[in-house]
């Protein structure tokens, strides 16, 4: 299988603290790898150096066999990584159709005076993006319908704005999708339906890299599963192997005592 | 009396938006006929000009300020570029008489270069930063003008400024002397108000047109994403310093347009037009207008362009005393409208709502409305 992502010995400090420590891992074509590790791991700071936000100290980010690392987060986002965030990055005073064709700004090249002037190709370009963006909103049935596009993504509600972020990260068809924590905050029923959505996704032929506390999720999604604690990766393999590993246990409930051990 | 408003509203909001668009265009562009009927002093018609010059004004400052998100409290200096450029290229000063097509572009060139030099460096600045560094890149530009007497006559301004002539002196000249009618030969010269008052109303419409297209496409929406969330604007592809500066290079060339337009209006213009409570009553009418929405950027012009003219007429025999106080009745208004409808006259219809400060209470009411919703929502499904 082709490899999609490919971090290389990536590592990010602030200060004395090593958020990422020598991080090393693949994610191969049309597959969905979670990343797990109780809070303040290094997950979100991961993410926030795959997609540009950080530029790492050392350590090589390879998308497709391209370097990414350094780059702007708009030219990591052109290369076709897009992501989503943990604490909701919406829009907010913007439409929700509105929110997607954002999303589509690197596939889309309308200039300035050409807009001003809203010229055929203009025109033509603009009718494409909505029809896409309808495509998007449909994968979500029932909750983008009709009017609720034209309101503001500050009114929908916490779920919905979840989904809004996927479908906007959707937009650019990117080669990698970076989830962060998607069902954080949705009662057990949404995060199931969630779920589902993102298995079609990876039926689509979406490759997805996923940050998520709730295990059931994980163990639904994932094809892989890595751990992470203190910046440093302590284990990989199928949610199974990962789950029953002794140091991703010791990592959540701490050392098992002397005592108990015995 | 509670359904009575009701219904009234409910009456205005049947009526199609066009509709009231279509009904303000013609009314502005009637205003004229009433001083020809001579119901309405010319120095209405005047009033009118300024109102709308500041229109174009306001329409650029909403593009950065409204749809970009940066505040610039340095606005007026873009115009004033614009100005003396007109008025240096086309006046006694140094002898310079170019056409009118050649001067408004160039005026709305050196106002963009203007912004180029100051956008470069200020685009990473946010908020309170962007504000004082606007603030003094205003000041400076007025004070080099003040201090700089061989280039710009300093405090004293430039005067003479040419007449307006849309084809250009040269043409103008040669058809006045092929023989035109009076009344043909009048119009190539633009030198009386009502002239000036269709010139800036069409300048006004034609850009408030321009920039509706552009507020519902690719750029207008990349600059709206930036108002709303640098962080996930950029992360969704949108580069940030090459969406700013074009912002800003946009709104600079319009207030330089502007300006020139103004010059050639006024005849006379001198520092004292270009100081930063100009600035500031710029970004009033972005704010009062309603940031964002088109329509109220231009009515918020008219209002506080107007406003301070209306009050002193209405003051009628008490005027001279009453002129004193002129200002501080302009300013309980502003104060009053700021806190009565802070979302602006004419406010961008997703932004209505949002300036109010939210009860708490009904905030958690209209969370639980939309949470029952979705539940309801999946009952059914299920």
């Amino acid at each position: 299988m082709e490899t999609i992502l490919n971090l290389d010995g990536v590592s990010m400090s602030f200060g004395g603290l090593k958020a990422v420590d020598d991080l090393t891992f693949d994610v191969t074509r049309n597959e969905i790898v979670s990343i797990i590790g109780p809070n303040g791991s290094g997950k979100t700071t991961t993410f926030n150096v795959i997609s540009g936000l950080y530029e790492p100290d050392s350590g090589d980010i390879l998308l497709k066999g391209e370097s990414v690392a350094g780059l702007r987060p708009d030219q990591v986002h052109d290369k076709g990584i897009a992501r989503t965030f943990q604490s909701l990055r919406l829009f907010s005073n913007m439409s929700v159709l509105d929110n997607v064709l954002v999303g589509m700004h690197s596939n889309s090249k309308s200039g300035l005076v050409a807009s001003m002037l809203r010229l055929p190709s203009v025109r033509r370009e603009e009718a494409a993006m909505r029809a896409r963006a309808q495509e998007i909103l449909s994968m979500f049935p029932g909750r983008f319908s009709g009017p609720r596009q034209s309101q503001a993504a500050g009114s929908l509600s916490y779920a919905n704005r979840r989904r809004l972020e996927i479908a906007r990260a959707l937009a650019s068809d990117p080669v990698l999708l970076l989830l962060d924590e998607p069902v954080a905050g949705m009662n057990p029923m949404e995060s199931h339906e969630l779920m589902e959505q993102i298995c079609d996704l990876r039926d689509a032929g979406y490759t997805i890299l996923m940050i998520e506390h709730d295990m059931h999720v994980v163990e639904g999604v994932s094809d892989r599963v890595i751990a992470m604690d203190h910046g440093v990766k302590i284990a990989e393999g199928t949610y199974e192997q990962v789950a029953n590993d002794p140091l991703v246990v010791e990592a959540y409930l701490g050392k098992r005592s002397a005592h108990t051990a015995s | 009396m509670a359904a009575f408003t009701q219904t009234v509203r409910s009456a205005f909001t049947k009526v199609p938006r066009w509709v009231y668009l279509t009904a303000a265009w013609v009314l502005a562009a009637l205003f004229p006929v009433l001083n020809a009927l001579d119901l309405v002093q010319t120095a209405w018609i005047r009033v009118g000009v300024l109102s709308l010059l500041f229109a174009l004004l306001a329409l650029g400052l909403n593009i950065i300020m409204g749809e970009t998100g940066l505040l610039n409290l340095g606005y007026i200096a873009f115009f004033a570029f614009g100005a003396y450029t007109t008025a240096l290229l086309s006046s006694p000063k140094f002898d310079l008489h170019w056409p009118f097509a050649a001067l408004i572009v160039v005026s709305a060139l050196v106002a963009m270069l203007g912004g180029f030099l100051i956008g470069l460096p200020t685009l990473r600045l946010r908020g309170d930063y962007l504000a004082i560094v606007t603030l003094a890149f205003g000041e400076i530009v007025r004070l080099t003008i003040v201090n700089v007497p061989t280039l710009t006559n300093g405090p004293n301004g430039i005067t003479g400024i040419d007449f307006l002539k849309p084809l250009g002196p040269g043409v103008t000249a040669r058809l006045q002397s092929a023989g035109l009618p009076q009344a043909v030969s009048n119009l190539l010269t633009i030198d009386k108000p009502t002239e000036y008052y269709y010139l800036v109303l069409v300048c006004v419409a034609l850009g408030a047109l321009l920039l509706s297209n552009l507020k519902n496409s690719r750029v207008g929406r990349a600059w709206n994403a930036l108002r709303e969330d640098e962080l996930a604007a950029v992360s969704s592809g949108i580069t940030a310093s090459r969406m700013k500066l074009l912002s800003v290079l946009l709104s600079s060339a319009i207030a330089g347009f502007a300006g020139s337009l103004y010059a050639y209006y006024s005849n006379v213009i001198s520092p004292e037009s270009f100081i930063f409570m100009q600035s500031v009553i710029v970004v009033c009418m972005v704010v009062l207008g309603g940031m964002g929405s088109i329509p109220g950027v231009i009515l918020g012009a008219i209002v506080l362009q107007a406003l301070p003219q209306v009050i002193r007429e209405s003051a009628g025999a008490a005027r001279s005393e009453f002129e004193v106080y002129r200002m501080l009745v302009f300013g309980v208004i502003i104060v009053a409208m700021v806190v009565l409808r802070p979302e602006g006259l004419l406010p961008d219809k997703l932004w209505r709502g949002q300036a109010h400060e939210a009860d708490p209470r009904e905030l958690e009411r209209t969370r639980q409305t939309l949470f029952d919703l979705e539940e309801g929502e999946q009952d059914l499904e299920a």
